[in-house]
């Protein structure tokens, strides 16, 4: 059985340095995965590959058993791979209402043809897709706030936007980029409850890259640890925790720190 | 004086004005919905108004078709025009548009046979004939004039049914826009203009909504070409210089981005500003000689590129709200 | 062979000029942000200047570009202190300055039009007199020119490379904030870049002036974009690049005319040449050649 994403051997460079190097790891369907590592590890740089912002220069991903290595950003989503960003992009001058409803898939109205010739059939979806998105804006917490612009909304609140928009595309894997980081914990657990309760009622598969390991180690079912741009541990959190060659990955040998961070993203 | 009161002059300067309200919606579509950096709009009047010439001229082609055929190959430039956007960040496709709108104006300077080179479209036929492309356009326009006639009488001269005719199809052309800017498809062009990345991550094809963008603008672009050509009659490469961007840019600035029907009102006042100058028949202009009164026109619109990016970045119409989160 | 190398020689003349208006427009972009479409109007302002003294008052050239350099300088601090300072004051952000800038190159060249009137103008020096080495025939106003020039370039080179202002231009490039925390005085950096930039400017209108036989008013619009050409070419971040990217642009527009290139393009399309190497550039690498690539 093969899983849900499969990554082999990518290798990336940056002006010199190895920012991903001979990346291996696996997210098995309906399973929350974290993704941890020091500074400069290269775990954001392995999400820009995956998700297809970047092209690796060797190596392959395969989503649902379809490669789709340097397929760009768009095609990626529409998989059914779908991201969220370390820096958050809210669309800043348009409505969180907005935001939530331009996520979602299918929407005759996006074809110009249909807004001229087929207005009734797009008006109807869009109905139901304003339906949903108050939905989902409420299981984030973002109700009251439906109407005003996102760049009004605050760091934390971004990144809940965030979420709600991987959500509304009906995805079936979400790559979550530090999703706790700027939120308030209480905010913050709330979203790793729905993330939670995704994975049990749909079968949604998680991968997140988060800084906070007490949190990675109780939500995950399973760890993988990148350091120097590949994966040098993977498996449940307590025998990540105890690994050996994780603990000097943090710390460094003889306990230097970790080394620099790649000089285009340092994630 | 007696301009100042004479019909005739306010009507072209409304025609003008409702030619560049059409040339300005193409440009908004581009830049104040997608948030593309074109500063080559004028390429693609030249395009539409040198293509219905051409056809009509050379090919014998009838007005109509040809003035259809004319709108086709804007938006064909205006689907070219996105291929270097694919690559390039918004400053660099900025200065790119510039280069190949100058490529296009050189273009028509220089390749005489086709387009008459710098004598424009008196050279059409060659040296030795006399061409008219606008004969068809001139019976439609009497037949116009002939309608207004019944209506309002004998205020209805030519520039008055041109006036109408033009500003009948800015008030389609806002008809058109308008669900098509309110529709999903006009939020996936908001979403790229906002973050383009973002809209790409949510599975939208961005290089496909650009390309609708800039091949739709550019057909408005073309649209005014042909408006431009039926009003004066003659046209030649000069009549394309960049300055024209920059005033659509102006009348874009002035409405706001993503502003529909404040875009002609935009191009009424630029209109005003302009024309308005011409009424300065009192001291200290009156020194002035007409040289130089064009050059404080100028100067004038400077200033107000200035004011507006300092007082009022956001247009008459704009929110201010949404300038303030750029 | 002597075609090549006559050709190279012209393109040096060009090259040089651009690299020298180039430097200008990147020494701006970098620190203020500002993408200057007013710069072509520096040029001509300078260009005019010399004109003043030389064409007007009939004196010699050298004491017209040293009046030229004083000139073009002082405009560019005045206009700072009327423009350019209150706008970042409002926290005008790169395309609001942008526009700013189309507003004051209408502003410069219509009140140079305004001035000086419409008509074509040539200094008064001796453009018959030429040289020829070795089959390459030169004349002295390009002679002089690429002496110039590439002894400023040279200047300017070394200016950034070797002292604390180069140091401290180049901080400020990378990033306003931590430059000042690092002790640069930002105020009076900015002064001093624009004084540096509006004698580029001014020079380099004048050496433009001097090779065209005749120019006028939109000497400065018409170098314009071959001078963003270059220096996106180049690299957006680096004026070495800038420099750079305007002396190879000038071979390359030069060159192209070369019989041995494909029967050689029309000297007509010249101009143009330029913007095609920019666009094929950018397909090519995004970046320019200097610049960094960019992020996400």
């Amino acid at each position: 059985m093969s899983a849900l994403l499969e990554v082999r051997d990518v290798v990336k460079h940056y002006g010199g340095i190895a920012a991903v190097n001979r990346a291996t790891l696996d997210v098995e369907e309906g399973s929350i995965t974290g993704l941890i590592g020091p500074n400069g590890a290269g775990k954001t740089t392995l999400f820009h590959i995956v998700s297809g912002f970047r092209k690796p220069e060797q190596g392959t991903v395969r989503f649902g058993g379809v490669e789709i290595s340097g397929r760009s950003p768009d095609r990626v989503a529409r998989a059914g791979l779908v991201r969220t960003f370390q820096h958050t992009k809210a669309l800043t001058r348009m409505s969180v209402l907005d935001n939530m409803m331009l996520a979602a898939p299918e929407q005759p109205g996006e074809r110009l043809s249909n807004v001229f010739l087929r207005p009734r059939r797009a008006r109807r979806r869009e109905r139901d897709v304003e339906v949903k998105a108050r939905e989902v804006l409420a299981v984030v917490r973002l109700e009251r706030h439906v109407d005003e612009y996102a760049g009004t909304l605050s760091g934390g609140q971004r990144k809940l936007l965030e979420f709600g928009r991987a959500l509304m595309a009906e995805p079936r894997m979400v790559m979550l980029d530090e999703p706790m980081a700027g939120v308030n914990p209480t905010l913050g657990h709330e979203l790793l409850d729905r993330v939670q309760e995704l994975r049990a009622a749909r079968g949604m598969t998680f991968l997140l890259i988060e800084h906070d390991l007490e949190v990675v180690m109780a939500v995950s079912d399973l760890i993988h640890v990148m350091s120097n741009g590949a994966v040098i541990a993977s498996g449940p959190p307590a025998a990540v925790r105890a690994s050996p060659d994780v603990i000097d990955a943090y710390l460094g040998k003889y306990g230097e720190p970790a080394a620099p961070a790649a000089p285009e993203e340092a994630s | 004086m007696s301009q100042l009161l004479s019909l005739d002059f306010w009507s072209l300067v409304g025609a003008v004005s409702g030619i560049y309200a059409v040339f300005a919606l193409g440009l908004q579509l581009q830049f104040g919905y997608t948030g593309l950096l074109n500063f080559g709009h004028v390429a693609s009047m030249a395009i539409g108004a040198y293509t219905m010439a051409i056809l009509v001229v050379k090919a014998h082609v009838p007005l109509w078709g040809a003035s259809l055929a004319a709108i086709g190959a804007g938006m064909l430039f205006g689907a070219a025009l996105s291929l270097p956007t694919l690559r390039l960040r918004a400053d660099y496709f900025a200065i790119t548009t510039i280069a190949i709108g100058e490529i296009v104006r050189y273009f028509a300077l220089n390749e005489q046979s086709l387009t008459g080179g710098p004598l424009g479209t008196s050279n059409l036929g060659g040296s030795t004939q006399v061409t008219e492309y606008n004969t068809d356009w001139l019976s439609f326009q009497s037949t116009v004039q002939g309608w207004l006639h019944d209506l309002v009488g004998h205020y209805a001269g030519t520039d008055f049914a041109m006036l109408v005719i033009v500003w009948v199809i800015v008030l389609l052309c806002l008809l058109v826009l308008t669900p098509m800017t309110r529709s999903p498809w006009g939020r996936v062009l908001r979403a790229i203009r906002e973050d383009e990345d973002a809209a790409a991550a949510l599975g939208k094809p961005v290089a496909w909504f650009k390309l609708q963008s800039l091949a739709i603008g550019a057909g408005f672009g073309a649209m005014a070409g042909l408006l431009y050509a039926f009003e004066f009659q003659f046209f030649s490469p000069d009549d394309f210089d960049p300055l024209i961007t920059f005033y659509a840019w102006l009348i874009v600035l002035i409405a706001g981005a993503a502003r529909l029907w404040a875009v002609p009102i935009g191009a009424l006042i630029f209109g005003l500003i302009f024309s308005g100058t011409r009424f300065f028949n009192f001291k200290p202009f009156t020194y002035l000689d007409a040289a130089q009164l064009a050059y404080l026109r100028l100067m004038i619109i400077g200033a107000i590129l200035i004011a507006l990016m300092a007082w009022r970045p956001q247009g008459l119409f704009g929110k201010r709200e949404e300038m303030v989160l750029e | 062979m002597t075609e090549l190398l006559q050709l190279v020689v012209n393109g040096l003349v060009t090259g040089t000029i651009y690299a020298l208006g180039a430097a200008g427009i990147s020494l701006v972009f970098g620190p203020l942000r500002i993408v200057n479409f007013a710069q072509g109007d520096y040029l001509t302002f300078g260009a005019f200047a010399a004109a003043l003294v030389n064409i007007t008052w009939g004196r010699d050239m050298v004491l017209a570009t040293l009046f030229a350099l004083v000139a073009t300088a002082a405009l560019a601090v005045a206009i700072e202190f009327v423009l350019w300072r209150p706008m970042r004051r409002r926290g005008a952000k790169t395309m609001s300055l942008f526009i700013t800038s189309i507003g004051l190159a209408f502003i410069l060249r219509s009140s140079i039009l305004f001035v000086a009137g419409n008509g074509e103008r040539s200094y008064r020096v001796d453009v018959f007199q030429s040289y020829s080495i070795g089959g390459i025939r030169i004349s002295e106003p390009q002679l002089i020119s690429i002496t110039v020039a590439l002894t400023a370039i040279a200047a300017t080179a070394l200016l950034l490379a070797r002292t604390s202002f180069g140091r401290a231009i180049r901080a400020l490039a990378d990033s306003v904030e931590l430059a000042s925390v690092a002790g640069v005085d930002v105020d009076r950096m900015v002064i001093s870049i624009w004084i540096l930039v509006g004698m580029l400017a001014g020079l380099c209108g004048v050496l433009a002036g001097l090779v065209q036989s005749s120019f006028d008013a939109n000497l400065g619009f018409n170098l314009l974009l071959p001078l963003f050409a270059a220096v996106i070419v180049g690299g957006v971040g680096s004026p070495y690049g800038a420099l750079l990217g305007g002396l190879a642009l000038g071979q390359v527009q030069e060159l192209s005319t070369w019989s041995g290139f494909f029967g050689g393009v029309n000297p007509i399309w010249k101009p143009l040449i330029a913007f095609s190497v920019l666009v094929a550039v950018l397909l090519w690498r995004p970046q320019g050649l200097l610049g960094r690539a960019r992020t996400l």
